[in-house]
């Protein structure tokens, strides 16, 4: 995605910068006759490439709901996107707030050695283990 | 009245808002309204537009950038990142530009039409 804002910028200003050249000449050497409509063409096109461009190679949207923004971090990592020293530390980044909760802490398999507090807590997980541990009983 | 205010309060807490996050957007909608407010001044100065023309290119130029936030950024969906879509992402800082845009229209048809 990056890449393609890149590329679209790039070409954009080239055909921008081409047409207003175009104009000033044509311009200079006729100032009465109207533009010619290739020139007319060529900028609003790269009128057209850059704002797509732009808006392409602009950050991410933040979705603004909690559950949603915080579904998104637990599913996608904390991504950080603030800007960074040369050393790689963040400079500013969003982190999550509910950090404090201690979600990747704990004593589960990971060995965490946070408080250990579960926010998310598998109920299906949980429900599936007790029924097969009914099941298990059953045939006994 | 009354009621609607209760019924929106009542919807914010079930669902609450992260203010960073709507912050992060607003800046991002302005950065891209700013860039592209001057890149509309750079191309009706350039066509050498005047008067009530120029501001309706400008308007018609953001109605385009507002068609591409739509689409690339919101994935047709700007209720998941804005608050009220019609405010903050459709007309969200179109006057902000404004000002930017007849600085470079006004540079560009001196420099180039005049």
């Amino acid at each position: 995605m990056a890449l393609l804002g890149t590329v679209l910028n790039t070409v954009g200003a080239l055909f921008l910068t081409h047409a207003i050249y175009s104009t000033h000449e044509h311009t200079t050497a006729f100032s009465t006759s109207p533009l010619p409509t290739d020139i007319t063409l060529e900028l609003l096109l790269s009128i057209v490439l850059l704002s797509t461009g732009i808006v392409t190679s602009s950050q991410p949207l933040r979705p603004i709901q909690a559950a949603t923004w915080a579904g998104q971090i637990a599913r996608e990592g904390q991504k950080p996107e603030g800007t960074y020293t040369r050393e790689g530390e963040a400079v500013l980044s969003e982190g999550d707030p509910y950090a404090f909760l201690g979600l990747d802490g704990g004593f589960g398999e990971k060995g965490g050695k946070g408080e250990g507090r579960r926010g998310f807590w598998d109920v299906k997980g949980k429900r599936r283990e007790y029924e097969e541990w009914v099941r298990g009983r059953g045939k006994e | 009245m009354a009621a609607s205010t209760l019924d929106e309060e009542r919807e914010l807490t079930i669902h609450p808002l992260v203010a960073t996050s709507m912050q992060h957007n607003n800046q991002v909608i302005s950065n891209i309204r700013n860039l592209t407010a001057s890149l509309f001044g750079v191309a009706a100065g350039t066509l050498g537009l005047e008067s009530y023309p120029g501001f309706i290119f400008y308007l018609a130029g953001t109605l385009l950038v507002s068609i591409l936030l739509f689409v690339l950024k919101t994935e047709t969906t700007p209720g998941k990142y804005f608050y009220r879509p019609l405010g903050d992402m459709w007309l969200g800082e179109v006057f902000g530009g404004l000002s930017g845009f007849v600085l470079t229209w006004t540079l560009f048809y001196g420099l180039v039409r005049a």
